[in-house]
């Protein structure tokens, strides 16, 4: 009686360390190579002449493999999707109340230099590390310290949650408009300086043609997404202790 | 970065493993994937790839540490738990 | 070095894999998920490593390592993100259903 979960812990570990083991062995087995050598020589030589962009990753996430960036697109887009069915039936009966006096003075200095840190983030993608999703990412940790600092339906007051489908929408919008104009050039869905796009001079802020149209895209998409799931999850807490109503089937 | 350095580090991404693996509260174990998250940044930025660690930086200590929290938050134990069953 | 950060995410992802298998409570399941997911993103950054490396921004001063992991760990951090979001909504609906986070009281209740 007491014994059974002793031999299954046991017997877990001895498993974890086997396949640890195991894992170890095929993984010290892969070549360390001194060179860069396949199709990733290919992308550090040709990035600057063939799209303009100083980034490479962030060239090769929305130049060269850019189909790829709409699909994770649409795995953001069906959890936002999923977590906001999962909540959809309740609205805010009080909202919270925030922090004291000197907590809301001080972030609402704080507040615009954040969302000008996330802006920089997000534009200046093609010359220095950053891009869209760690702008959209950072916009939507704005949202959540507004919520937690100055109360949830002063946040849904600024940005109520129509506007941020608005902007959910618009960012796919917007990344398969772009899709759809190299697609009536003639060269392709998503190609980028082959239809027409604009390279400017390498290094300057308006070049890489559509690199930073699809950044500010992508960045809308994320950060609009994921405060639509931090606000579907709030939004039930203080509606939720009541177990008359919380207690039935969905 | 010398060699020393990055085997200090390793050990203490473990250990902070080892912690959010084995202890009992809720609460500090996801504090404790905060700290995890930074780690790895940092693990990342020595490995020389700072989109990498920008990423994971942002989205590990800020979005994941707040849904933790709130579901956290939602969950705690209600005052007068009922045995009958539900359906 | 890079043999160092394979052995530190096999580790590690042991670890998570333990916690899940482990554990009851449904929150420890989903923060050995995180473990696992964070321990595979640093095998697959350290794979793409070449010793004495610059980051890959043009104009390199020296051999710039390997773009491409770089490019495919973004996209599995962001969808790490989520996965781990819409877990969190199902415990969430759990409680709200059970009363409970404890996985063998749940089973208990169904069977």
């Amino acid at each position: 009686m007491s014994i059974k979960p002793y031999i299954f812990r046991i017997a877990s570990l001895i498993l974890c360390v086997s396949l640890g083991l195991m894992l170890f062995r095929g993984i010290a087995a892969l070549p360390v190579t001194e060179k860069v050598t396949g199709p990733a020589s290919h992308y550090l030589a040709r990035t600057a002449g063939e799209t303009g962009a100083r980034n490479v990753v962030g060239a090769i996430l929305f130049d060269y493999r850019a189909f790829d960036t709409l699909g994770e697109s649409t795995v953001i887009f069906t959890a936002v999707c999923g977590i906001a069915m999962l909540f959809s039936r309740r609205k805010f009966h009080r909202s919270s109340r925030g922090l004291s006096f000197i907590a809301k003075r001080g972030i609402g200095i704080m507040v615009p230099f954040l969302l000008m840190y996330a802006s920089v983030i997000i534009l200046f993608g093609h010359l220095s590390p950053g891009g869209g999703f760690q702008g959209g990412t950072i916009f939507a940790t704005v949202t959540v310290l507004l919520c937690v600092v100055f109360g949830s339906s002063f946040e849904s007051q600024y940005f109520p949650p129509r506007t941020k489908d608005i902007l959910e929408s618009g960012g796919a919008l917007l990344f398969s408009g772009i899709g759809l104009i190299g697609l009536a050039a003639g060269t392709g869905f998503l190609s980028n300086i082959a239809a027409g796009f604009p390279a400017g001079i390498f290094g300057s802020f308006l070049s890489a043609g559509s690199v930073p149209i699809l950044n500010v895209a992508v960045g809308m998409k994320v950060g609009a997404g994921l405060s639509t799931i931090f606000y579907s999850m709030i939004k039930m807490l203080d509606a939720g202790h009541d177990h008359r109503e919380g207690g039935g089937i969905e | 970065m010398s060699l020393s350095f990055m085997i200090f580090l390793y050990v203490f991404l473990i250990a902070t493993a080892l912690v959010i693996s084995a202890i009992n509260d809720i609460l500090s174990a996801v504090i404790t994937l905060s700290v995890f998250g930074i780690l790895l940044a940092t693990a990342f930025a020595i490995l020389q790839a700072p989109d990498v660690a920008l990423t994971q930086a942002v989205i590990n200590s800020g979005i994941v540490t707040a849904l933790f929290l709130v579901a956290f938050s939602q969950t705690e134990k209600p005052e007068c738990y009922s045995e009958e069953e539900e359906e | 070095m890079i043999l160092l950060s394979y052995a530190t995410a096999v580790i590690i992802f042991c670890i998570g894999l333990y916690t899940i298998m482990i554990r009851r409570n449904l929150f420890k399941t989903v923060l050995g998920l995180a473990l696992m997911e964070s321990a595979v993103l640093l095998i697959i950054v350290s794979s793409g490593y070449i010793p004495g490396g610059v980051p890959p921004i043009a104009p390199f001063s020296g051999p710039a390592v390997n773009p491409l992991p770089h490019a495919f760990t973004l996209t599995a951090i962001v969808i790490g993100a989520s996965d781990i979001a819409l877990a969190l909504a199902f415990i969430v609906k759990l409680h709200r259903h059970y009363r409970t986070v404890d996985l063998d009281r749940i089973r208990g209740l169904r069977g």
